[in-house]
This record gives structure tokens, sequence and C-alpha cells, in this order.
């Protein structure tokens, strides 16, 4: 513990620096613009930034990227709030109440508020990032090759389950999908190229960045240039600096919104609109002023906002400790690790101890950036949202076509970014989830070697991979997932309980 | 009408086609027995399980497309997505355009500055528009191509050190 209060004052220390503050300051400016932006999400913007950044030192990178990603999940909340689009997924909960006090002539306390609230969850999430990634990667030394092929079916099975809430098998579909796209190319055991059928290209398969690039980048700006435009921007005449008093006479709200918010980003595939979701709904359930949510209510702008922004730090603690995201942005931050040469998993606590707790102090800063940009630039950063769209979109795509190229130089990775634009855009008119796709991609070399790895060490054994006892709480959770998506079983089960109540009674 | 559970039914009959298809290809897979590589680590075992589970999701919402399509089975009312095809289609063939042809063919600023330029004038012209403010859309379009083209090639090449394509 000590140590790692330690390494904490020696990372805020590190970060201290002109240039870091620099850093700090543009990318988080940036990630609220991207953010405020309906059209551009967090995943898009950490995708394009860490094509922009991969030449740069590692620490500078990673602090660039998460400020990007604070920022943007924050700025969503302005467009949320003022234009009733959320800029990001994870701000669609803000719209509810956020944008029924706008129109009560109230944007700018309801800006404020979103900003207590991503502030206060963005610290409460830095706090068990602080004290839970160290422990859960000393847990996880304890895991086998059993249990990372479980835990990747988990992540796949449960983000598909939660982001296809309408219909869960088109979730799993696409996250099964995202998974063999991750089989196309030289597999790692014999380097054989599956599904290359000769092509060089196709042999060193997809990237990530291409992939995530053209189903977060280019969809969307189809799917805008498809859909009519937003309306015109409302302004914020009144105060955006809220009074202490409102934000803190929802402190149990607060710190129950922070603690959903963070488990919801650790858990693998859900992330912060899953977050921000759940803290919503209970917050709904257990307050007294429940009449209020939906026409306008404090208590629920502040759930969402804190709900979300909790979910950040909350997503990067599997992303540092397993080697699994913890949501789709996180996944891109994975990727950025990797390219910077920082090795993520169970072994970071024994290679590079000091690594989690400098990323503790960069959430610090990019918490304390959207606190100064949130309460004295509020008003200034509305003209972003007075930029047409339609100048925009271009200028979007040609990031996106840059993106994709920048890390290995191949025109192939730009084909690939529009060959997925496209399917992702098809996928999402037939109302097919992106999010377990990306996923899939992301954790299909894991699930692949794993279960291989498995299979030889047990020597084609399956019972390990049910009977080790994480494993058994594992595969026990998807199956339940599974079932629990069935209207028919859920009824059986309900009706199972009632004929117990009643033969008890 | 059912719109929705039709479309899930021709997209199930996809889906089904296509897991198929990963199974039959990861089965023409090699096994290395020459090499006596363990038959656990052939590289089709995954793939093919991944394909047979998108097949056996798919065959779900099949059976749950055609529950739905009959008489009185739960349906679905909604329409498609709205929105404009055109616009679609015209955003299509110029992103495809520049990211398929024209970076690689051309020098990167040039190819900027035509797509860009062009997009602009393309969405932001309406026929029958007066000169004066026609002239002004292309004026301005060939600005932000210019600038666009400038900046991105500046700031990625120069500041950042990255290659453009």
């Amino acid at each position: 513990m000590l140590e790692g209060l330690h390494y904490f004052v020696a990372g805020i220390v590190d970060l201290l620096s002109w240039g870091a503050i620099f850093n700090v300051l543009w990318a988080t400016l940036l990630g609220i613009s991207i953010g405020m932006l309906p059209g551009l999400t967090a995943t898009l913007g950490l995708a394009l930034l860490t094509t922009l950044t991969f030449k740069l030192a590692a620490g500078d990178a990673i602090l660039i990227l998460i400020c990007m990603y604070v920022g943007s999940i924050y700025g969503g909340s302005r467009s949320g709030i003022l234009l009733n689009i959320p800029g990001t997924p994870a701000n669609a909960a803000t719209t509810l109440d956020g944008f029924p006090l706008a129109r009560a002539g109230l944007a700018g306390k309801a800006m404020g508020i979103a900003t207590a609230g991503s502030v206060l969850g963005t610290v409460i999430g830095m706090i068990f990032l602080a004290l839970f990634a160290p422990l859960l990667a000393e847990w996880a030394l304890s895991f086998q090759t059993y249990e990372f092929f479980w835990l990747a079916v988990f992540g796949v099975v449960v983000s598909g389950r939660l982001t296809g809430l309408d219909d869960p098998l088109k979730g799993w579909i696409s996250g099964f999908l995202g998974l063999l796209v991750a089989m196309v190319g030289q597999e790692s055991i014999h380097a054989y190229a599956r599904f290359a059928y000769g092509n060089t290209n196709l042999a060193g398969g997809f990237g990530l960045l291409p992939v995530l690039v053209g189903v977060f980048g280019f969809t969307e700006i189809l799917w805008v240039m498809k859909n009519p435009a937003y309306e015109a921007v409302k302004n914020a005449t009144d105060s955006v600096i809220p009074k202490l008093r409102e934000v803190f006479r929802y402190w149990a709200t607060i710190i129950r919104s922070g603690v959903i918010g963070t488990f919801a980003g650790l858990i693998p595939g859900v992330g912060e609109d899953i977050g921000a979701w759940v803290s919503y709904a209970v917050a709904r359930n257990i307050s007294r002023e429940r009449d209020q949510f939906g026409q306008g209510s404090i208590e629920g702008l502040m759930s969402a906002e804190t709900g979300n922004s909790a979910a950040v730090p909350g997503a990067i603690i599997p992303t540092l400790t397993l080697a699994i995201p913890g949501s789709a942005p996180a996944a891109v931050l994975l990727a950025a690790l990797y390219i910077h040469g920082v090795r993520p998993g169970p072994l970071i606590m024994i290679e590079n101890p000091s690594f989690v707790f400098e990323v503790v102090a960069m959430v610090l800063f990019a918490t304390l950036a959207i606190l100064f940009y949130g309460l004295l630039l509020t008003k200034p950063l509305l003209l972003i949202l007075r930029v047409p769209y339609l100048r925009l979109m271009p200028i979007i795509f040609v990031l996106c076509v840059v993106g994709s190229y920048a890390i290995t130089s191949r025109l192939f990775d730009v084909w690939v970014m529009l060959g997925f634009g496209v399917l992702g855009f098809v996928l999402r008119q037939l109302s097919f989830p992106m999010a377990p796709l990306v996923l899939g991609v992301v954790l299909g070399p894991i699930l692949d070697v794993s279960l291989r790895r498995g299979l030889v060490l047990s020597d084609g054994n399956l019972a390990p991979f049910f009977t080790r006892p994480i494993s058994l709480v594992l595969w026990i959770l998807i199956l339940v997932t599974f079932l629990m998506s069935s209207g028919r079983f859920v009824k059986w089960v309900q009706g199972l309980g009632q004929r117990m109540f009643d033969r008890g009674t | 009408m059912p719109v929705i559970a039709r479309r899930d039914l021709y997209t199930s009959l996809v889906f089904i086609a296509f897991g198929v298809g990963v199974v039959v290809e990861s089965l023409r897979m090699p096994r290395f027995e020459n090499l006596g590589v363990n038959s656990y680590t052939v590289p089709g075992i995954v793939p093919g399980v991944v394909g047979a589970t998108i097949a056996l999701l798919a065959g779900v919402m099949l059976l749950r497309s055609l529950r739905r399509l009959q008489p009185g089975g739960d349906l679905e009312s909604g329409p498609l997505a709205e929105g404009s095809t055109r616009r679609l289609l015209l955003t299509l063939t110029v992103t495809l355009a520049y990211g398929g042809l024209l970076v690689g063919l051309l020098p990167f600023w040039l190819a900027t500055f035509l797509f860009v330029t062009t997009f602009i004038v393309l969405f932001e012209w309406r026929g029958g528009q007066a000169r004066g403010r026609l002239g002004r859309t292309v004026a301005v379009a060939l600005l932000e191509g210019v600038l666009v083209a400038a900046a991105v090639t500046f700031v990625f090449e120069r500041i950042f050190l990255v290659r453009l394509p």
C-alpha cells in the first residue's frame, strides 16, 4: 500500500512539467470536443489519436490517450443536455434529465451538475483503480489458460447481452463474428495463414485499429449522412457553477453510482453506457424523488454522469491487469499500450509496478482538466456545436484514412477500414450492435490460443475447462446470461419460485 | 407488416450459410499429421467452433423469425430507419473513390483537397441556387479543401512524424 502511494506521488511529480500539463490540456480539450459532437465517439477519437501519437514517448502518448478518453466521455454530456442527442452512447441516459432542464432554462445548471458528477465519478473510479488493480493483478496470477479462455467468451457474451438489450441474439452473433474476424491471418502456433487464399495482405490479418476506425468512424459518417442532421444549438444563459450544497445533497447517489459505474467498466466488454444506465435505473428505483426522473431531476442527471465517468477508470482496471479491455475505448487503449511497449496483464505489478499508479496520476490530471474546462470554459466550448456537421464529415473521413494507414503503412489497411465501415453500416441497419464485434476482434487471439493450449495441456480432456474453480464460476455465469435472455426460461424460473413459495406458506 | 421479422429471416439465412461455410473451410485446413503436430493445436479448431456457433445462433434467429411471421405470432412493427438513400449513395461513392482510388494514385495533399472540395460542393449545393450563392459555396469548399489538405499533411508528417498514404 505504501509502495503504491510512493509510486502515485512520483507519478504526480513526473506530470508536473510544462510539457505534460500542455499535453493534458490539449488532449482533454480535444476529447471534450470529440465527445460533444454527435457522430464522433470516444473509441474513434482514441483510435485516431493512437495513430497520431505512435511516434511519441510511451508516457506522453498514454497520458494523451487517457485525457482524451476521460474528456470524450464527459464531453458528450454537453450535446446530451443542449441537443437531446448524446455526444457519445455513454451519455444517452444524460439526455433524459439534462434536456428537460435545458428546456426549462437551466442548461447552465445542468452542465454544472454534469461536470460535478463526471469529476466525482472519475475520482471514485480512480480510487478503485489504485486499490483494486494491484489486487486483481495478483489474483490473476492464478489464472491459467482455461480461465483466460472463459474470460474471453464471457466478455463477448456479456457484451452481446448488454449492448443488444432489445435483441441479445444479434449482440452474440456480432460478438462471434468479431472473434472470426480475428482468426483471419497467420495464427500464432503454426504460423498457418487462415482464410488468406494466397493473398499476402490477408495473411497479415485485419489490424485492430483499421477495423475500429471503420466500424466506429466510417460507419458513423455513413449513418450521419443518411439520417437527418441535429437541431440548432440552444444557449446556456444561467450559471454553470453548481451549488456545493446541491451536489452533496445527493452524496449517497454519487457514491452508489460511482461504485456501479466502476464495476460496469470492470466487466469486460461492458462499458460507460451500461454504467450510466444501471446507475440511473438504481437511483430512480431508490430515490424519494422518483417522479422527478425524466422531468429534469438533478439526482437523475448526477447518477447518469457519475456512472459513465466512473466506468472509465473501471474499464482501465482489467485492461492493465488482465490485458482484457473493459470497454470499446479501453480496447483501443490496450492496443496503444502494446504499441508503446507496455505489457499489460497479470505480470504488470511484477514487471512494471509503478505504471499502474502512473496511470492513476494521469486519470487525476484528466479529472482536474475536465473540472477546469467544465466550470470555466463551458460557454466558449459551446461554439464547437455550431460547426455545421457537413463541413466536419469530410475532415473526419480524411483522419480515418490517415489513421488506418499510419501504423503499418499499408494501403490494404485503408481498404479494411472501408470494408468494415460498409459492413458495420449494413449490420447497424439490421440492428446488430457494433461493440461486441470490436470486442470479439480484440479477444479472438486470446480465445484462440487459450483453447488450443488448454486442450494440449489437458490432452483433449474438457474436464479442466469446467471443473477448475474460477472456470466453473465463469462458465456458469455465461450459461446464466444465455438462459436469462430467454423469456420462457425466466417465466419457468418465476413459476418455480412461486410454487415453492406457495408450498412454504 | 412484419418488416423486421422478414428482414431477420433473410439475415439469419445468410449467417447460417456463412457459418456453415466457415466450418467447411476450417475442416479443409491442414492438420500437419506428417509433422507430428498435436491434433488439438490444428489451425481449424477454433474457427470451426466459432463458425458453428454463428450458424447455431443464426438458426435460433431463423426459428424465431418464422414464429413471428406466422399469424398470431408476435409482430414487431416499425419502419426501417428513415433517411436519404440518395445522400448515402453519394457519400459512399465519394468516400470510396477517395479512400479506395485517389489515395495511393495521387499525392495525398491533392487527393485530400479534391475529396474535401467535392464533398462540400456536392452536399451544400442546392439545385436552382442563385449564382452568387453557388459561388460562395464553391469558394468555401475550395478554402476548406486547401486548409484541410495543408493542415493534415503538416500536422501528421512534420509534427507527429506519421507517414501519410
